[in-house]
């Protein structure tokens, strides 16, 4: 099983327009491909001239070898299966009629469907987990379970191929992972080659290990996920920045887009706001700031954390206490210039440990030298004090004068033009 | 099945007992049995000699044509509804009525004594009108080497739009052959022969078995060409075999009966309804159902007003009509095409 699919120099217009152009690339036996790519990238167009829909005007595409071409339609059909994007199917097939016409390229015109043909139809709606539906009208069913009928259709037909195009786009997430886990199964177990047009990368990268990125037509990029899936490549394919991470529990690549630091728009004419520490929970204050327009700098933090990576992203100023040490007195000083160099400052609700203890004392001293300092979510300390102290020294900062704020979105507010800061 | 095969015979047996001239059931049986080349003789049965001309000579042949078109009418209905995927298609909907009626009329208003092995020319130019349009008809709808059934769809609603336009300027100026126009057009079985028994019956057969033996592409191509080509379907040559089988069947039933209405949109539907989409039943059992409901109107059409008798296209759509609706309101949906669930 598996096969192996050749594309050279494929080239297809409509009406002139140009959609493919010069697109080459091999898939090889037992490959699990996903087909990545901005809207009109040619992935659709590129799908439908594998599965024949369209004829190139170029360029060729070989199946083992041989032109696909050669292929009669029912030779094609044992050869390759598709997986469509939707299937209008509002008429009264039961599932088990749908799923049976899988059989068609395997029988001959006066032959009839025997035990065996049953037999396959069976266990693919086993496979697909659709038995309990075999009697129902596929009119009756909902999106993922309609889905889940045309891939039992298509596993029936026992191909050496799986086209997927978009499978997904019209399902919920709970459907998506679940057919994606069909389509890796059957390349797992029968060795059978998919190719699979996705939108959705982060859900890509989960299922699939090899990435072809269309980009105008033409192949941008193919190989790893680390090779294809670079925030150079996104950008220039789907025309926005972007920002690749690990997903913190499965490690694969992740994309996420962002606004990017763009100078000609940014208005930073915000206050200067400094933020206390780092960590996921100082993300939302310093998106929200940095939203607002305000000048930005954070720490003191650890060079792998996430308020760090902001401060990067942003070319922001930032404290980095290098892994394993405690603040010295050169750390210490720079923290307290980035304090003074703010017009205010801001305690985000982090969690507190005997390590992010002392630096309460440069917090006081910025306190004392007249600087607001605004903790958010006071009430909330407890459950992330792992100290046991830092309620109390909190209190204390309030005592001095700081202010609490309820919820970080209240920060809005104080740092908009004519917010409370010049009112003070 | 069997059920709507026992239906055609009763209404077909029916048909031949009633009329202006009554002939007995057992009488009518006993003809028909005399005339099979079995040299059955029932002793005893008195039947006047004319009853077994009536039966043999006139009502017969109008019973087998009135089977043949209403078949030919209700499969053709079944194939462009299914190629179509569309609820409204019946075999006229790509202009092959307006194409015959245009030759019917032209025919009629010029007065052509042309006659080709037995016919007038009045069938002559219908089934060559029909066979034309749809010919101009597919050629208009070819996009490359493609028709997509949807351009295919609209040529022909275009092309029947214009056609129709010319039937009614040449009725316009029909003068005192107006009668005989409007009565083509609104259908009928009167006059039937044997002699076109003999020659639509072949056409509806041929026509018939081209597309049942595409039953299993067609199932497939209600879900769409993209999809049915992907399961192995060659769908352009399929569209253009189903096409010329369902326009043979058309062209044959239009030249021989006129534009009967009705049966081709129904038959399918009602079939459906019951039985469901899958065309290896829906093809024969709407041929039989259509048989049968052409026979049975047409009985009625000729006792009705007896001993003149009405056009049947008229019966076809008073009793078609309020039992389609019947049947929809009992089943609320038409959940097959853009029902929903």
């Amino acid at each position: 099983m598996g096969l192996n699919i050749e594309v050279h120099g494929l080239k297809l217009a409509y009406d002139a327009q140009p959609v493919l152009e010069d697109t080459n690339f091999t898939v090889d036996r037992g490959d699990l491909v996903a087909l990545l790519g901005a809207n009109g990238a040619g992935k659709s167009t590129l799908l439908r001239c594998i599965s024949r829909i369209l004829k190139p005007n170029a360029g060729s595409i070989l199946l083992e070898g041989q032109e696909l071409d050669r292929l009669n339609s029912k030779e094609a059909a044992r050869k390759m299966a598709v997986v469509p994007q939707e299937t209008t199917a509002d008429f009264d097939f039961t599932v088990e009629d749908i799923v049976m016409m899988g059989r068609f390229p395997y029988l001959s015109r006066f032959q009839k469907e025997d035990s065996k043909d049953r037999e396959i139809v069976k266990r693919s709606m086993e496979m697909t987990g659709v038995s309990h539906l075999a009697e129902r009208s596929i009119a009756t069913l909902s999106g993922g379970e309609k889905q889940r009928v045309i891939m039992a259709r298509a596993v029936c037909q026992q191909p050496e191929a799986l086209l997927l195009d978009e499978p997904t786009a019209n399902l919920d997430i709970g459907y998506q992972s679940m057919l994606l886990e069909l389509a890796t199964r059957l390349n797992r177990e029968q060795k059978v080659t998919v190719i699979a047009a996705i939108h959705d990368i982060n859900l890509a990268v989960h299922h699939f290990n090899r990435f072809i990125l269309l980009s105008g037509g033409r192949v941008m990029a193919a190989g790893r996920a680390e090779a294809v899936i670079t925030p150079e490549n996104i950008r220039k394919s789907y025309g926005v920045p972007a920002t690749t991470y690990r997903h913190p529990l499965h490690g694969v690549l992740q994309v996420s887009v962002v606004r990017g630091p763009n100078p000609e728009e940014s208005h930073n004419d915000g206050p200067a706001v400094h933020v206390i520490g780092g960590g996921e929970e100082a993300l939302p204050v310093l998106e929200l700031l940095s939203q607002q327009g305000c000048r930005i700098s954070v720490g003191p933090v650890s060079a792998q954390d996430s308020g760090c990576r902001f401060a990067h992203f942003h070319s922001l100023p930032v404290v980095i206490v290098p892994p394993f040490t405690s603040m010295n007195g050169a750390l210490k000083e720079e923290h307290l210039q980035l304090m003074r160099d703010s017009d205010l400052v801001v305690v985000p609700p982090i969690p507190f440990g005997e390590g992010n203890l002392p630096l309460f004392e440069e917090v006081e001293t910025a306190l004392d030298e007249g600087k607001p300092v605004y903790i958010i979510d006071l009430e909330g300390a407890d459950q992330r004090d792992y100290s046991g102290k830092a309620r109390q020294m909190l209190e204390g900062l309030v005592k001095k004068g700081a202010i609490v704020m309820e919820a970080i979105e209240d920060l809005a507010a104080v740092v908009c033009p004519g917010g409370g800061l010049e009112n003070e | 099945m069997a059920g709507l095969v026992v239906l055609l015979f009763a209404s077909a047996i029916n048909a031949m007992v009633l009329g202006a001239v009554s002939i007995g059931g057992r009488n009518v049986l006993v003809i028909l049995l005399e005339a099979l080349p079995l040299a059955l003789i029932f002793e005893g049965a008195e039947i006047p000699p004319v009853h077994e001309d009536i039966l043999l000579q006139i009502r017969l042949p109008r019973v087998l044509l009135a089977a043949a078109v209403g078949s030919s009418l209700a499969v053709a209905g079944a194939v462009f509804q299914g190629l179509f995927r569309n609820p409204m298609a019946d075999p006229y909907v790509i202009g092959i009525s307006s194409g015959a009626a245009l030759g019917a009329v032209f025919a009629m208003l010029s007065g052509f004594s042309l006659a080709v092995g037995g016919f007038g020319a009045v069938p002559l130019f219908a089934f060559g009108g029909g066979i034309t349009t749809i010919m101009l008809v597919y050629s208009m709808a070819r996009v490359g080497r493609a028709v997509p059934v949807m351009t295919l769809l609209l040529a022909g609603i275009a092309v029947s739009a214009f056609l129709s336009a010319l039937v009614s300027l040449l009725t316009y100026f029909a003068g005192e052959k107006l009668h005989m126009v409007v009565f083509w057009m609104m259908g009928g079985l009167g006059g039937a022969t044997w002699h076109q028994v003999r020659v639509m019956v072949p056409y509806a057969l041929a026509g018939y078995i081209c597309v049942s033996l595409f039953s299993r592409e067609l199932n497939a191509m209600l879900l769409g060409e993209e999809t049915a080509s992907h399961l192995g379907v060659n769908t352009e040559l399929v569209k253009k075999i189903l096409l010329a089988g369902s326009s043979l069947l058309v062209a044959a039933a239009v030249s021989t009966s006129g534009i009967i209405g009705f049966v081709g949109l129904v038959v399918p539907h009602f079939v459906r309804l019951v039985a469901g989409p899958d065309h290896r039943f829906l093809l024969p059992a709407s041929a039989l159902l259509g048989g049968t409901l052409l026979i049975a109107t047409d009985t009625l059409a000729r006792v009705i007003i007896a001993p003149s008798e009405l056009p049947v296209g008229i019966i076809t759509a008073l009793i078609g009509a309020p039992m389609f609706v019947y049947l929809l309101k009992k089943r609320k949906k038409l959940r097959y095409f853009g029902g929903g669930g």
